[in-house]
């Protein structure tokens, strides 16, 4: 591994840190996956920002387009900042025959989050401007006779409605509060 | 020295050596499989399915181009089921993206055209996707039109293996592949692209091409690529 310093825009304590998860992964196959899962877990944000993968990069002698390339091929890596609560909505076809349509939909309004695009068929992930909700949706919880499920901050909930999803909503608006 | 085999291809009994691929001992029997992602000493992947063949005793058709040839293996490389397979898989790439021969560079040196007019594919049976896709025109010598790449990934593969700067690769997956230049940045912004045009030679449409020509002007050579990579000793 190379030792010599990067001239790097991240602080130096990320450096170190980085140093450290790149050192611990070093020499195993499939390193790349595991260093960017726990320098992604590390930031507060929970994303991989482009100082970062630049660094891994020059650090591990990876070129650029190989990270960038694993990094937009699986869903787990984030490239934008995501909110401080996740909600994933499961739109397999399972919970889509259980209207989790309407569900996404609602959603989108209660946030304030942006229609549909055009090209929308694939996976979606926005994040609200005030970074307090992360909309996600997935192909599949495995758990379709819950159907339609949501999970909310790592949580499964089945047999999903509007009113359910809102109250869960309002809990985390609330508790958002108390902690402010 | 690798261990010899033998090896029936469309009936006959051809020599062959252990590890080479169905494709090589094709080409190398004068036997003709229709590539487009293939290129001779570069590692092969097996992108674009038109080298598929079948093989006896396995009921699904494989990539020529990527299987290795085995003892006592018999292999028929045209039929007429091969034919159609060949024929929807061109008919896919065509689907996939914008491919508007008339007004493209490669207009008649094309690979994807000509191996249209070769398999007989002269209509698209399946609806056009009509991807809105970029056209970054950053480098000061190059084009890099997304509605004409096959995803073949050669440049991707030359970049790396012959040129040794991997400024290309494939992001995300499925319909949304594209070619990306190091971190999505625009080809001219690279700081590791050295500027050398391999990946345009090699390109099999008119997805990359130089500036300054015309519809039907562009025409490439990707030998003087692979004959480098041969040089070099080819693909491990």
């Amino acid at each position: 591994m190379a030792t010599t310093a990067v001239q790097s825009a991240l602080s130096l304590e990320e450096q170190a840190f980085a140093d450290r998860v790149i050192a611990a992964h070093s020499g195993k196959p499939g390193a790349l996956l595991g260093m960017l899962e726990n320098l992604q877990e590390h930031h507060p944000h929970k994303y991989l920002s482009s100082e970062i993968l630049e660094y891994v990069a020059e650090k591990t002698d990876t070129p650029l387009a190989r990270i960038y390339s694993v990094v937009t091929f699986y869903a787990l890596f984030n490239l934008e900042p995501q909110g401080e609560h996740t909600i994933c909505i499961c739109r397999g076809t399972a919970c889509h025959t259980r209207g989790s349509r309407n569900l996404l939909q609602r959603l989108r309004l209660e946030l304030g989050l942006p229609e549909e695009s055009e090209d929308g068929a694939d996976k979606l992930c926005v994040t609200t401007l005030d970074r307090r909700y992360s909309l996600r949706t997935v192909a599949c919880f495995g758990q379709c006779a819950l159907a339609p499920v949501v999970e909310v901050d790592h949580s499964i909930f089945g047999h999903m409605n509007e009113q359910a999803l809102h109250r869960e909503l309002e809990h985390l608006d609330q508790d958002g509060r108390k902690k402010a | 020295m690798p261990e010899k085999i033998s090896v029936r291809i469309d009936g006959e009994y051809v020599a062959a050596h252990q590890g080479q691929t169905i494709l090589e001992v094709a080409r190398a029997n004068g036997k003709y499989i229709p590539t487009l992602c293939w290129l001779e000493s570069i590692t092969p992947v097996g992108a674009c399915r038109l080298c598929i063949v079948e093989v006896s005793g396995v009921n699904r058709l494989l990539p020529a181009c990527t299987t290795p040839a085995q003892d006592g293996m018999s292999v028929t490389t045209n039929s007429e089921k091969l034919q159609a397979y060949r024929r929807i898989a061109l008919e896919f790439l065509f689907a996939e993206r914008n491919h508007q021969c008339a007004v493209c560079v490669s207009n008649n040196h094309c690979e994807l055209q000509a191996m249209a007019q070769r398999l007989g594919v002269n209509s698209v049976r399946f609806a056009y996707a009509y991807p809105r896709l970029p056209v970054d025109v950053s480098h000061e010598r190059y084009v890099l039109d997304h509605n004409r790449c096959i995803l073949c990934t050669r440049c991707v593969r030359v970049c790396a293996e012959v040129e040794g700067a991997h400024v290309w690769d494939i992001s995300s997956r499925g319909i949304r592949s594209m070619v990306v230049c190091d971190m999505n940045k625009p080809w001219g912004e690279s700081r590791n692209c050295t500027n050398c045009g391999k990946c345009v030679q090699v390109c099999p449409t008119g997805a990359m091409a130089e500036k300054g020509f015309a519809v039907e002007e562009m025409v490439k050579c990707d030998v003087k690529v692979t004959r480098l990579a041969a040089r070099r000793g080819g693909r491990q």
